[in-house]
C-alpha cells in the first residue's frame, strides 16, 4: 500500500535543516548538514542512510536536543527540538550505549523509568517485561560493564523503551549484534511497527534497512540524495522475475523457447539464499538436532 | 578570635544579595539579548523569548523523583570512584598523629587547643580537596563519556541534572564528614592527655566594656604603657587609686553557676618595677559596685596566676573585706549580708540628670579591680575579664564547628558542579580551588582596594608608580593623561567590587573553629548562621547559572 505523505500524520517535520561546526574562536569547521527537508510519519519505520560522515547521526543529535541548528527548524510529535517535554513520549537508542556502566540492568532500567516520573510499580513492571523481551532477564544483576557488546545494545534498547514511547529513534540498533541478536532486533522494530509506534534509524548496514524500513533517506555530504518507498526505489521496471520450484527440464525448456520467441534476453538458475538466511537455518537446526553435522555439497565433495 | 563577636546582619546580607543577583542578571540578560539579536536579527529576539518561555517552563515542572534519582546516581557513581579512599588517608594520619602531637609540657588548655585544631583542620583539608575534584570532574566526564546524553533524552530538565549532581556530592561528602567527625571526636577524647580532659569545654563568657581610672582616680581612656609596642594591655598601678572598671551589662540569676556561685575568669598580666615580695605573685582585688546604690562590696585578695589565667570563684551571698588594703589578705569577711545579684545588680537605669541619657541600663553591675601592691603593675585588656556562666558541653562547640566544615563543603560542591556546567574538569577545577583560596585569604585586600584605602591609585596608577619610582603617597601631575588613568582604574574598581562581591568570604565557615579550640562557646546565630545564608546565598544564583550554561551548551559540540 503507497503511503501518502498528505493524508498521514507527520512526527517529524524537518524544514531546511543545516548544521555547521565551528572551531572555538567561531570559525567554520565542516558543515555537517545543509538544507535537509523531510517528514516522518507516524506509524513507519524511516531509515536514514549514508557513508560515514553523511550527516546522519548529527541529524538525529538535532532531533533530539544535543546539538542545534545553525539554521532550520524541526518539529518532533509538533514540539520544538528544544522542549524537553518531548521526550516524555521518545526513547532513544544512541550508537554506542553509553549507558551507566556501574549499574547493573535492573538498576539501569529503574535509573530511567525514575527519570520519566514512574511510580515504583509501573517501573518494576517495566523492568521485567524489557528485560525479558530483549533476553537478558539472566544477567539482570551483573554490571554493565561486563556485558558484551550484544548485551550492552539490548539493555540500551530496554532503556529506551521503558517508557513506552511513541517514537523510537535507533542509532545504528544493530551495530555489534550477532546475526541472532540481529534477526531480534529486527523483528522488534517490526514489532514495534506493528503496535503503531514510528521508528527513525539511522544505519549503513543496508540490508538491515532494506528488511524493516518501509522509507528511506540516503544522505551523502550533508545533503539529501534520495527519499522514498523502499520497494519503489529498489524496483526494476525493465526486468521481470519468475521464480518456481519443482520445475522439470522440459518445462524449462518450453519457458526459454517461449523467451527466445519473443527476443528477451534472460538467465537461468537457482536462486540462492541470503548468508543470514543461511546462518538463522543452521542454527535453528542444530538446536532441534544436536550433534548432528549439516550436509552442504562442498562438505560431501571433501568427505568423498 | 573575636571575644565580642557580630551577630550576622541578615537584613544588610539580603539587600546585598539581591543588589549583586540583580546586576549580574542584568548583566546576563542584556549580553543575551546582544548576542542573539546580533546574530540572528529579529529572530534571533524571538528565539530569545521561546527561549526564556521554556526555561521558566522548565523551572516549575521539576521533578522531586528525578532529582533524587540523579542524587543516587551521582552518590554511587562517586562511590565507585572510590572517594571514600580518603578514609585510607585519614586513617594513616590518626594512626601516627599522636606522635606528634603529644605536647605533654604544653599547658592543657593549649593541648586541647592543638588536638582540636588538628582534628578539625585535617577533616576540612582532606574532605574539600575530596569533593571539589569529585563535583569538578562528574558532570565534564558524564558529557565526555555520553551517559548524559542517555540522561537528557529523557524529560530530565537540565536544571534537575544540576540540583541533582549538587545534592548527590554533598551527600557523598556529609557522609564522610559525618564519620570523620565521629572518628576525630573519638580520637580527641581518647588520645588528649587525663590532664587536658577537664579542658574539654565550651565556656559561654559574657563579657563587659573596661575603662581605666588613673592614679588620681580620676577617669582614664585607658591605663599606664609600660614599654610594649603592642598596645592591646594597658597598666594599673598598684597602692594607688587606679583602676580598672568592668562594666557588665544585662545580668541575672542565670549568670550563676550551677552552686549559685558567680565565676570571674581573668588572665592579667604582671609588670614588676621591683622585686616585691618574691613568696607570692601580685595581689589584685575586686570591688563589686551597684551603680544605682553605689553599694560598694570589696573581695577577699587574690593573687594572679601569669599566663595562664584563673577562674575565681564568688559566692553569691558576700561579706565584706577591706579596701585597697593588703590586711584584707588576711582578714576574714564580714557576716554575709550581700546577695549578689539582688543588692549589686541594679534595679533600674542609671540616668545622667543633666542630660537624660542612660549611663547604666538595668541589670548592670561594676566590678573594679585593683592592684594592691606598690609599685607594681597589672595589665589587661577588655576580654581578660569575663563572667563566665555554665559551661556548655564541649561537643556541642564540636557540633558547631563541624556544621561549619558542611556549610564549607556544600558551598564548594556548588560552585564546583557550576563552574563544570561550562568548562571541562580540569579548568573547572582550578577555577573553584581560586575562589576557595581567595575566598580565605584574599578578601581583605581586595576590600581595601575596593573602599579605596589601599595607597598608590589602581592598576595603572601602580603601573606608573612603579615605572616612574614614585612612592604610593606622592601627588601625581594634574593632566589629561592622570584624568584617563584613574577613569579606567576607577571603572576597573568597580569591576572588582562586582568580583569582590561574588567571591564567598570563607572565613566565616571556620569561626567556630577558633571558638572551640580556645574553649569558647559562640552562638548559633554567629557560628552555624552566616554559615547557612552564604551557602544559600550562592545556592540559588549557581544553580540558575549551571542551568543556563547546561541548557545553551551544546553536549555534542565538535
Amino acid at each position: 500500500m503507497s503511503t501518502s505523505g498528505a493524508s498521514r500524520e507527520a512526527v517529524i517535520e524537518i524544514r531546511n535543516l543545516s548544521k555547521i561546526y565551528r572551531d572555538f574562536w567561531g570559525r567554520k569547521k565542516v558543515r555537517a548538514l545543509n538544507s535537509l527537508s523531510l517528514d516522518v510519519y507516524k506509524g513507519e519505520v524511516f531509515g536514514l542512510l549514508g557513508p560515514n560522515g553523511s550527516g546522519k547521526t548529527t541529524t538525529l543529535k538535532l532531533l533530539l536536543g544535543l546539538l542545534f541548528p545553525t539554521e532550520g527548524e524541526i518539529s518532533i510529535l509538533g514540539e520544538p527540538a528544544s522542549n524537553v517535554s518531548k521526550n516524555e513520549r521518545i526513547g532513544y537508542l544512541p550508537e554506542e550505549s553509553y549507558l551507566y556502566r556501574f549499574l547493573n540492568a535492573e538498576e539501569t532500567l529503574d535509573f530511567y523509568g525514575r527519570l520519566f516520573d514512574m511510580p515504583a510499580s509501573v517501573r518494576k513492571e517495566r523492568t521485567e517485561k524489557l528485560l525479558d523481551l530483549v533476553k537478558i532477564s539472566h544477567a539482570r544483576k551483573r554490571q554493565l560493564k561486563e556485558y558484551s557488546k550484544g548485551m550492552t545494545r539490548r539493555i540500551g534498547l530496554a532503556q529506551a523503551l521503558i517508557n513506552d514511547p511513541d517514537l523510537v529513534l535507533l542509532d545504528e540498533p544493530t551495530s555489534g549484534l550477532d546475526p541472532l541478536g540481529n534477526r531480534d532486533m529486527k523483528d522488534l522494530i517490526l514489532d514495534l511497527k506493528k503496535q503503531g509506534k514510528t521508528i527513525l534509524m539511522c544505519s549503513h548496514l543496508l540490508a538491515d534497512v532494506q528488511d524493516v524500513c518501509d522509507r528511506i533517506a540516503i544522505l551523502y555530504g550533508g545533503e539529501l540524495k534520495v527519499l522514498g518507498r523502499v520497494e519503489d526505489l529498489l524496483k526494476s521496471q525493465n526486468q521481470t522475475q519468475i521464480l518456481s520450484s519443482q520445475l522439470t527440464p522440459a518445462a524449462l525448456a518450453e519457458v526459454e523457447a517461449v523467451l527466445k520467441k519473443h527476443d528477451a534476453s534472460f538467465q537461468v538458475d537457482h536462486p540462492t539464499a541470503s548468508l543470514e538466511e543461511l546462518f538463522l537455518r543452521t542454527v535453528q537446526e542444530s538446536k532441534e538436532r544436536p550433534g548432528h553435522r549439516l550436509v552442504t555439497p562442498d562438505s560431501k565433495s571433501q568427505a568423498g | 578570635m573575636d571575644f565580642d563577636p557580630t551577630p550576622f546582619n541578615f537584613a544588610a546580607a539580603g539587600i546585598n544579595w539581591l543588589l549583586i543577583v540583580g546586576v549580574c542578571l542584568g548583566l546576563m540578560t542584556v549580553v543575551s539579548l546582544l548576542v542573539m539579536a546580533g546574530s540572528r536579527g529579529t529572530r534571533g529576539l524571538t528565539m530569545w523569548t521561546d527561549e526564556v518561555g521554556l526555561m521558566a517552563s522548565d523551572l516549575v515542572s521539576l521533578s522531586p523523583r528525578r532529582i533524587f534519582a540523579l542524587s543516587q546516581l551521582t552518590f554511587r557513581e562517586a562511590i565507585r570512584r572510590r572517594a571514600l579512599l580518603v578514609f585510607v588517608v585519614f586513617g594513616i594520619l590518626f594512626m601516627f598523629a599522636g606522635w606528634f602531637l603529644s605536647a605533654s609540657t604544653l599547658a592543657p588548655e593549649f593541648q586541647v587547643k592543638v588536638y582540636v585544631t588538628f582534628v578539625l583542620r585535617a577533616i576540612s583539608w582532606l574532605i574539600l580537596p575530596v569533593v571539589l575534584l569529585l563535583s569538578c570532574w562528574g558532570l565534564p566526564e558524564d558529557i565526555k563519556q555520553r551517559s548524559l546524553h542517555t540522561v537528557v533524552t529523557k524529560p530530565a530538565r537540565r536544571l534537575e541534572i544540576v540540583l541533582g549532581r549538587m545534592f548527590g556530592f554533598a551527600f557523598v561528602g556529609t557522609i564522610v564528614l559525618v564519620v570523620m567527625a565521629v572518628v576525630g571526636g573519638f580520637w580527641i577524647k581518647r588520645q588528649l592527655p587525663a590532664v587536658a580532659q577537664e579542658q574539654l569545654t565550651c565556656r559561654k563568657p559574657v563579657f563587659g566594656y573596661l575603662a581605666f581610672k588613673d592614679r588620681e582616680g580620676n577617669d582614664a581612656a585607658k591605663g599606664i604603657n609600660v614599654g610594649d609596642i603592642w598596645e592591646f594591655h594597658s597598666y594599673i598601678e598598684g597602692a594607688t587609686k587606679a583602676r580598672a572598671i568592668w562594666t557588665f551589662i544585662n545580668l541575672d540569676a542565670s549568670v550563676l553557676d550551677s552552686d549559685g556561685n558567680l565565676r570571674l575568669e581573668n588572665r592579667f598580666q604582671a609588670f614588676r618595677s621591683h622585686k616585691g615580695d618574691m613568696k607570692r605573685a601580685l595581689y589584685y582585688q575586686y570591688v563589686l559596685v551597684n551603680p544605682q546604690t553605689g553599694l560598694r562590696v570589696p573581695i577577699p585578695l587574690k593573687t594572679v596566676n601569669e599566663f595562664r589565667g584563673r577562674t575565681d570563684i564568688i559566692p553569691r551571698k558576700l561579706g565584706k573585706v577591706a579596701e585597697a588594703s593588703p590586711a584584707a589578705a588576711d582578714e576574714a569577711e564580714t557576716a554575709a549580708a550581700y546577695d549578689l545579684i539582688d543588692d549589686l545588680v541594679s534595679k533600674e537605669a542609671v540616668v545622667d540628670p543633666e542630660t537624660k541619657n542612660v549611663i547604666y541600663p538595668a541589670g548592670t553591675m561594676l566590678v573594679e579591680v585593683l592592684c594592691i601592691d606598690p609599685g607594681q603593675y597589672l595589665g589587661m585588656a577588655r576580654p581578660d575579664l569575663f563572667i563566665r556562666t555554665p559551661d556548655l558541653s564541649f561537643w556541642v562547640g564540636y557540633v558547631k564547628a563541624v556544621l561549619g566544615i558542611e556549610m564549607m563543603l556544600i558551598l564548594v560542591v556548588v560552585l564546583s558542579v557550576t563552574a563544570s556546567t561550562f568548562v571541562k574538569g580540569p579548568v573547572a577545577t582550578l577555577l573553584t580551588f581560586c575562589l576557595v583560596i581567595i575566598g580565605q585569604t584574599a578578601r581583605e585586600f581586595m576590600a581595601k582596594i575596593v573602599n579605596n584605602e589601599e595607597a598608590g591609585g589602581g592598576v595603572f596608577e601602580s603601573i606608573y608608580r612603579l615605572v616612574k619610582h614614585m612612592n604610593p603617597t606622592t601627588d601625581l601631575p594634574e593632566g589629561t593623561a592622570t584624568t584617563v588613568m584613574r577613569f579606567v582604574d576607577s571603572a576597573l574598581v568597580n569591576l572588582m567590587w562586582l568580583v569582590y562581591n561574588i567571591i564567598p568570604d570563607f572565613s566565616f565557615f571556620t569561626r567556630s573553629l577558633s571558638y572551640l579550640s580556645n574553649g569558647f562557646d559562640v552562638n548559633v546565630a554567629t557560628a552555624v548562621y552566616p554559615g547557612l545564608a552564604i551557602t544559600l546565598g550562592y545556592f540559588i544564583p549557581c544553580v540558575l547559572l549551571g542551568y543556563f550554561c547546561l541548557r545553551t551548551r551544546e553536549l555534542e559540540a565538535k
